[in-house]
């Protein structure tokens, strides 16, 4: 019952699991506004799809979400196009690494192995940061003091370095050079993790470029459209690992999702809510992990010579 | 090659000799036809597996019929060759990571063979081995890494396990059943991940031993519709199937927010 054969990934899912996985990870990405690739690719996994075919797909997933919601921010002005433009410029430079990488690694038989140690090693490094930030605002709220806000800053060596440039939405005045590999790490990771990167991109433009929050969320989902596009686009050139039939079944499951999402999480508590991220995160991460360390069942795997592990 | 040749020659033996005159000319022997259910497998989103009957009759008009139970079928589906990795997983600071790799060139991506006894109850071993019958039989090239023979043994074992589990190897020595006393057939799942390309059906008939004929039909497995045209494209133009794949997701995403937006 129900059963979609994909044509590339060459096995049979179950139509409503794979919606359903869709929608859940959209809902997420709605409620607590992030991207969800961090979690959809893991989850891909588990379901048995291959390693490097996750991937391309959670990163065509992340294209159908951003565009939903680099509109919404588009409309309420929260988009720097400028400080977009040079991380865009760096992320399909590091989106071009990480693809080439992804394909050496398949080569090698190595991809399931290195995805899985580097979303081991995010995932509980993020899940970690989330909870301890949670309790701590829970804690906070229950002693009745405010959450604390950033402080205005001195600058830092960041802005010292050379070819500025004006950033007219963010009130900034510096280098290009910071943007850019903020957008090359992202872009790397995208290629190679199948997620948009937005964990990493709004600390980094927060902290690092120092520029108002009331931006760094659109800017952040307006880059991830253009370098996710560039990731599925040469992942199926170079690699072709992109099975564009499951990619509209968890497409048409994550609007929807999102939306509902969207919705839910402004209604409900946001401490007690990233708390439960946290715990998800982890409980993925602890997942992988396992997979890694115990001894498997089976000791060897056959695969064709032209496809990879 | 060879056992095709010996073939040929099994053949062609029995025919000219009667030119010869002067002996007793041999007795005819009996002929198979088979045939089977389907000629093409049409794999479309649908595709969950597919069971295909394979039959045939013994048409003894150019022999001596023998008694029941004195015929035996083997059959032998398989796929075109392709090259697989075979790789072993060792553990690395506590980690389980692919070791080991050995490509073999040449191996079935789908192998089954019925029969209707135990292939060695039915055969010599030499016959077997010469018509390429029974995974034990089957010959997967040259490997690409050098080895040992223990180590090589076990990778060639790793291919057959893994293959038997996802039933793309599959032996069945009751899988052949007689319907009276010429008509025969045999039913062979063949599984979602079933490889595309043209399959050979091979049908062997032995009496007491000694093959006495064997008949050979083909069966097409192929992607259609929707699932080909993606699948063409993806490895004919991946980079035009990229950028089809980015157009639908903001598409999709377009639509998301058309549908759901609240102003």
């Amino acid at each position: 019952m129900f059963q979609v054969y994909l044509p590339i990934a060459e096995i049979s899912v179950n139509l409503l699991i794979m919606l359903g996985l869709g929608a859940a990870v959209g809902f997420l990405s709605g409620m607590f506004g992030v991207g969800g690739g961090f979690l959809l690719t893991p989850l891909l996994m588990f379901s048995g799809i291959p390693p490097a075919i996750a991937v391309a797909t959670g990163a065509n997933q992340i294209v159908a979400t951003s565009v939903s919601g680099a509109l919404a921010q588009w409309r309420r002005n929260n988009i720097d196009f400028h400080m977009g433009a040079v991380l865009i410029a760096g992320g399909v430079l590091g989106a071009l690494l990480g693809v080439l990488l992804v394909r050496e690694l398949r080569a090698a038989g190595q991809a399931g192995l290195i995805i899985s140690l580097t979303y081991v090693a995010l995932l509980s490094t993020i899940g970690v940061l989330m909870l301890v930030e949670s309790v701590r605002s829970i804690r906070r709220a229950r002693a009745g003091k405010p959450a604390s806000g950033r402080k205005p800053g001195q600058h830092l060596w960041v802005h010292r370095l050379p070819l500025k440039l004006r950033f007219p939405r963010s009130r900034l005045y510096i280098s290009a050079i910071p943007p850019f590999v903020i957008g090359a790490v992202v872009g790397l990771l995208t290629a190679f993790l199948g997620v948009g990167g937005g964990f990493i991109m709004v600390p980094a433009m927060i902290y690092l470029l120092r520029m108002p929050t009331n931006v760094v969320i659109g800017t952040s989902i307006f880059q991830i459209i253009f370098v996710t596009a560039v990731v599925t686009a040469l992942h199926a050139g170079f690699n072709q690992t992109l099975d564009l039939v499951l990619a509209l079944i968890l497409a048409a499951g994550g609007v929807i999702g999102g939306q509902f999402g969207v919705t839910a999480g402004q209604r409900l508590r946001g401490e007690q809510l990233r708390a439960l991220l946290a715990i998800m995160v982890l409980a993925v991460a602890i997942r992988l992990l396992f997979d890694l360390v115990l001894p498997p069942g089976e000791l060897y795997s056959i695969s064709p010579l032209s496809a990879g592990a | 090659m060879r056992a095709l040749l010996t073939l040929m020659l099994l053949t062609l033996l029995p025919q000219s000799a009667p030119a010869a005159g002067a002996e007793k000319p041999p007795a005819p022997k009996e002929e198979i036809q088979t045939d089977l259910s389907t000629r093409e497998i049409a794999i479309q989103s649908n595709f969950t597996g597919i069971e295909v009957l394979l039959y045939g009759s013994i048409d003894f008009s150019q022999g001596t019929p023998a008694k029941p139970g004195e015929y035996d079928v083997i059959m032998v589906i398989r796929s075109p060759e392709q090259p697989l990795v075979v790789r072993r997983k060792e553990q690395v600071a506590g980690i389980w990571v692919n070791g080991m790799g050995v490509v073999f060139p040449s191996v079935p991506g789908f192998y089954a063979a019925l029969s209707t006894r135990p292939f060695r109850a039915i055969a010599s071993d030499e016959a077997l081995r010469e018509l390429g019958i029974g995974i034990t039989n089957l010959d997967f090239g040259k490997p690409s890494t050098e080895t040992n023979d223990v180590d090589m043994a076990r990778f060639r074992s790793a291919i057959v396990r893994l293959k038997k589990e996802q039933n793309l190897f599959q032996e069945h020595d009751d899988g052949v059943a007689f319907i009276g006393r010429s008509l025969f057939r045999a039913s062979i799942a063949m599984p979602v991940n079933v490889p595309i390309g043209r399959y050979t059906a091979d049908v062997y008939l032995f009496r007491d031993g000694e093959l006495v004929s064997k008949n050979q039909s083909t069966l097409e497995v192929s992607k259609v519709g929707f699932e080909r045209s993606i699948y063409n494209l993806a490895f004919s133009h991946p980079f035009v199937y990229g950028l089809l794949a980015v157009l639908l997701a903001v598409l999709a995403g377009l639509a998301g927010w058309f549908a759901f937006r609240r102003e």
